[in-house]
């Protein structure tokens, strides 16, 4: 029934003309057989024709009647509708330009921030259940793993990853490559197969397993070249052999980590395997299904627990903490996403109020155009409908050029995007995003066209009708909704630009802090030495030590090396001992970062020596050891105490202490971020070092000549040491400052673009509301100069409301950012969210803008020459 | 004549129509003209409201509609009933004579 019912409407609606003339045919036949009728009866041909007419009705109507019941008059109207539209509004191509271009640029900017909420927020991550599927906050070791998976029972699996370095060599230049060290489970935890061959299995991942390995798809492609037969085939990756056993398909990508090669942990570094307190491992988790996670977390708890009784030296402090692994790769970005999100839907709100006030405008140009329509009987509904029809119209076409502005706002997103969303190497335009744009044009047109709609087929026109007559000078009404749309944009104006203003505040505090350290002109890169060739630390000190000389060698440069550089993300931690200080407890001994050094780091960096000496050639291997302390070491580990000469050591490390001492304290460097608490450093010499697994170094160069060609010859002078040795990670400081404030950076720009684009948008509104009211006082203008009004006078006169507005506009404004900004605090760097200064500058630059608004256009007021808006009427 | 006639009540239409195709596909004037003849002249269907009625009709599926040729040798549009439409007329039948018993039986009694 309802299916024919449909398949008839749309019939019709198909064969639009066939059955127009059908109709047609059939009720001429009606006619005629009737007129027949009639003749036959004696009447005369004119009365019988007459006769059937009146008894028949109005052909025309007739007509309208039985397309009614046909059931096409809605979408046929609505045809008609769009086909008037269209045409009215490229008649009238100044209007249709604003208004398109007011939404596009609303309608743009937020697609482009859907997009990317789209991608990272909403987006399931690519692995099967993604919802089981959970990530532990902490590190930890594959012995802890095995232990808490026996110990539970919410876990269908899991597994571990450690991305490292390594060297894959045997074809040409040796290149870096990062393998992940992983264990069988892991593979099975993310549910992934490869696309060739298998994955590393329970068997083989024990120790002494065989050196097999899986490789990425890229790593098959470009190392390998993409050959089918690579199953078995044998691989060096730091002086080791590896066999081929698979390839991972196309699209696999781990969760956070970047890896080219993948081999069991058990079978690539067995001590690393076995050690229970070394906690360097991802920890991935599927939860079995149905099984809640707080059920899972209880049960983790447990284990952690019970890990601690067994290994109260080691495991003491353990506090797992499970997450859902799509919250954890979002991390922090997903409040600063959320608040961009929130902002940009301001924007959109303030185009749509600039959209209904370009709407009414038009209509009240419009009026006499509508009288008559209405006077000739459209009824008011239709005429709602009319122009819904052509605000949706608008609206859409809106959109449709938005997506395009969002194109090309995607594409700036992509080259400013933080950190916190490197994974994001595409923002696609998907099936979700085109149904966001059409969801909020239809809406956008919907909503904000029926405002000023309505406002306008009740009172406006009669009012605009009133106001056109000779009558205007007693009085010029005010359109209510004209008034609170303007106060409205001036009040999310404000809002958006105190956000935007707390940030560039919290942005600006960030840049002048200071890092510790002077970046301009310091390349870094990054090696490691292969420990099958470098097994012993004098073999490694003597490589540094003739690199760095090689290197210092050539002209203007002066380099030095480092563990771990500031603001690249990680360091070693150790625990330490003070001599002469209360023995703490095992595992409650204090943490420090501990960096080794080699050459003139501190000269290089120009990180200052507050107090005692640098390192000297001297503190060598075989001579005491030595160790240089920053600022926060002595005021939180030395309160009051003279650091010179005070003796440290690595805690646990054996009796008796071979002692450090402090022979200087360096300035405190922002290791970990700008907006990061500097922790306790230890810096001692490479040479001196006692632990043979810190067999990497980054390399620190100041220079005053060009950096590429430097690049190449340091490469040149590794490369002679030893030809295999890779050189990755090779950036500039001034590059990785930028990077380490990049989220911050990019945060600040784009609210700040909204802010911009609002307070334009705003002013927009401001500037049309009294140009409007400017042109409709023309005569009233006229006559009051007539009689003598000063220029002062007039602008008062005309300011006057667009003044008002403005304040209470901003008066509001200042109220909904106290209330709103303080969603902003967790993206703040040391500014409050009510920040005085900034609402004040923000309050005056806004309030300077509004008056600009109303003066341009109060201006052409003064130009009104009385006898000309007197003879205008 | 007109004198005569009164108009149709609200909603008979359809059933008069249904019942008139019942005997055998019509014409639209033709539809008209029966109803007019059986009530000896005494209903009278506003010729123009006809038309709109039929399309309704068909579009529920009540009547179909073909081409044909007249009795005049002219093409015109034919309508007859579908099965839904002969249910459909029972249907109303059996309501409007449920409505005129009660009716009269009121009209009688009262």
């Amino acid at each position: 029934m309802l299916l024919h019912d449909l398949f008839f409407r749309l019939r019709s609606l198909m064969r639009h003309a066939a059955t127009e003339s059908e109709l047609d045919h059939e009720l001429r036949f009606h006619l005629e057989r009737q007129i027949d009728k009639y003749v036959r009866s004696g009447m005369s041909e004119a009365e019988a024709a007459r006769r059937t007419r009146l008894e028949f009705g109005g052909l025309d109507q007739v007509k309208d009647e039985c397309r009614e019941a046909r059931g096409v008059s809605f979408v046929e109207s609505l045809a008609q509708d769009l086909h008037y539209s269209a045409r009215t509004l490229l008649h009238s191509p100044a209007f249709t330009a604003c208004a398109v271009l007011t939404l596009a640029l609303g309608i743009g900017a937020n697609t482009a921030i859907f997009s990317v909420v789209n991608r990272v927020l909403l987006n399931p991550l690519p692995y099967p259940n993604p919802q089981q599927l959970l990530a532990a906050r902490q590190n930890d070791s594959l012995p802890n793993i095995e232990y808490m998976q026996r110990q539970t029972n919410s876990f269908a699996s899991s597994g571990g990853i450690n991305v490292a370095p390594m060297d894959f060599t045997g074809n040409g230049e040796p290149m870096r490559v990062h393998g992940a060290y992983v264990d069988a489970g892991l593979f099975a935890t993310l549910g992934v197969q490869p696309m060739l061959g298998r994955l590393i299995s329970a068997d083989e991942d024990v120790k002494g397993g065989p050196r097999n390995v899986v490789v990425s798809y890229p790593f098959w492609r470009d190392f390998l070249s993409s050959d089918p037969h690579v199953l078995g085939k044998a691989i060096r990756l730091s002086d080791e052999t590896y066999t081929v056993i698979g390839v991972m398909p196309r699209e696999f990508a781990l969760p956070k980590e970047l890896a080219d090669v993948f081999l069991s942990l058990w079978a690539g570094y067995p001590d690393a395997a076995a050690e229970r307190d070394v906690h360097f491992m991802h920890t991935y988790w599927r939860l079995k299904p149905g099984v809640p996670l707080a059920q899972a977390q209880a049960e983790i708890a447990q284990a952690d627990h019970r890990l601690a009784e067994a290994f109260p030296d080691t495991e003491r402090e353990r506090g797992t903490v499970l997450i859902p692994l799509q919250e954890s790769l979002v991390g922090d970005a997903r409040p600063a996403l959320l608040i961009l999100f929130g902002a940009v839907g301001l924007v959109l709100l303030i185009a749509c109020a600039n959209f209904a006030m370009l709407l009414m405008a038009r209509a009240v140009a419009r009026q006499r155009e509508l009288m008559i329509r209405a006077s000739l009987g459209a009824r008011s509904g239709r005429l709602i409908r009319q122009r819904l029809t052509e605000s949706t119209l608008l609206a859409l076409v809106g959109g449709a050029v938005g997506l395009t502005v969002a194109k090309a706002g995607t594409t700036l997103l992509l080259a400013l995007k933080p950190a916190e969303l490197r994974r994001l190497d595409t923002i696609p335009m998907d099936a979700r995003v085109f149904v966001f744009v059409f969801a909020i044009s239809m809406l956008t047109g919907l909503l904000f066209g029926l405002l000023p709609a309505c406002s306008a087929s009740r009172g406006d026109i009669a009012e605009a009708l009133r106001e056109n007559a000779r009558t205007t000078a007693t009085g010029v009404s005010r359109s209510p909704l004209r008034s609170f749309l303007v106060t409205a944009e001036l009040a999310l104006a404000l809002i958006l630009l105190t956000g935007a203003g707390l940030l560039i505040k919290g942005f600006l505090r960030l840049r002048s802090v200071d890092p510790g350290f002077s970046p301009e002109k310091v390349i870094t890169m990054y090696l490691q030495l292969p420990g099958t060739r470098y097994p012993q630390i004098p073999l490694q000190t003597n490589f540094r030590r003739e690199l760095l000389a090689r290197i210092n060698a050539f002209p203007a440069v002066e380099a030095a090396m480092i563990t771990d550089l500031p603001l690249a993300g990680n360091y070693v931690g150790h625990r330490v001992v003070i001599d002469g200080q209360p023995t703490r407890a095992v595992g409650a001994e204090p943490q420090v970062q501990t960096l080794s050094v080699m050459g003139e780091y501190f000269g290089v960096m120009q990180i200052p020596i507050r107090t005692g000496r640098d390192f000297r050639a001297l503190d060598r291997e075989g001579q005491p050891r030595v160790a240089i302390v920053n600022e926060t070491f002595v005021r939180q580990l030395l309160p009051g105490q003279n650091p010179i000469g005070t003796r440290i050591d690595w805690a646990r490390s054996d009796e008796p202490h071979e002692w450090m001492t402090i022979i200087g304290v360096a300035g405190d460097v922002k290791h970990s971020g700008l907006n990061q608490p500097v922790d306790p450093a230890v810096y001692a010499p490479f040479s001196q070092n006692d632990e043979a697994w810190r067999k990497f170094m980054t390399l620190v160069i100041r220079t005053r000549v060009p950096i590429a060609g430097l690049v190449e010859d340091v490469k040149k002078q590794v490369w002679s040491l030893d030809s295999q040795i890779p050189v990755s990670g090779v950036q500039s400081m001034d590059d990785l400052l930028a990077v380490s404030v990049a989220q911050q950076r990019f945060n600040m720009f784009l609210l700040s673009s909204f802010a911009a684009l609002s307070v334009a948008l705003a002013g927009v509104g401001i500037y049309g509301m009294v140009a409007y009211r400017v042109n409709q006082r023309t005569h009233e203008i006229g006559v009051y100069m007539a009689l003598g009004a000063q220029h002062r006078d007039v602008l008062r006169l005309v300011m006057k409301d667009g003044v008002e507005l403005g304040l209470l506009g901003i008066v509001l404004g200042l109220a909904g950012s106290i209330a709103l900004t303080r969603v902003m605090v967790s993206v703040l760097f040391e500014v409050k969210p009510t920040d005085p200064p900034t609402l004040i500058c923000v309050a005056l630059l806004l309030a300077a803008v509004a008056m600009l608004a109303c003066y341009i256009p109060a201006r052409r007021a003064l130009s009104i020459h009385p006898m000309t808006a007197l003879r205008r009427e | 004549m007109p004198s005569r006639s009164i108009d149709l009540p609200q909603g008979t239409l359809d059933l008069l129509i249904l019942r008139t195709l019942a005997l055998e596909p019509l014409h639209g004037w033709a539809v008209s003209e029966r109803i007019q003849q059986i009530s000896s002249d005494v209903l009278r269907v506003r010729q123009g409201s006809l038309y709109p009625a039929l399309h309704r009709l068909e579009r529920r599926g009540w009547i179909k509609a073909r081409w044909g040729t007249s009795e005049n040798n002219r093409k015109a549009k034919f309508y007859e009933l579908t099965k839904a439409g002969w249910r459909q007329l029972e249907i109303e039948q059996n309501a409007w004579q449920k409505l005129t018993a009660a009716v009269s039986q009121i009209l009688e009694t009262a």
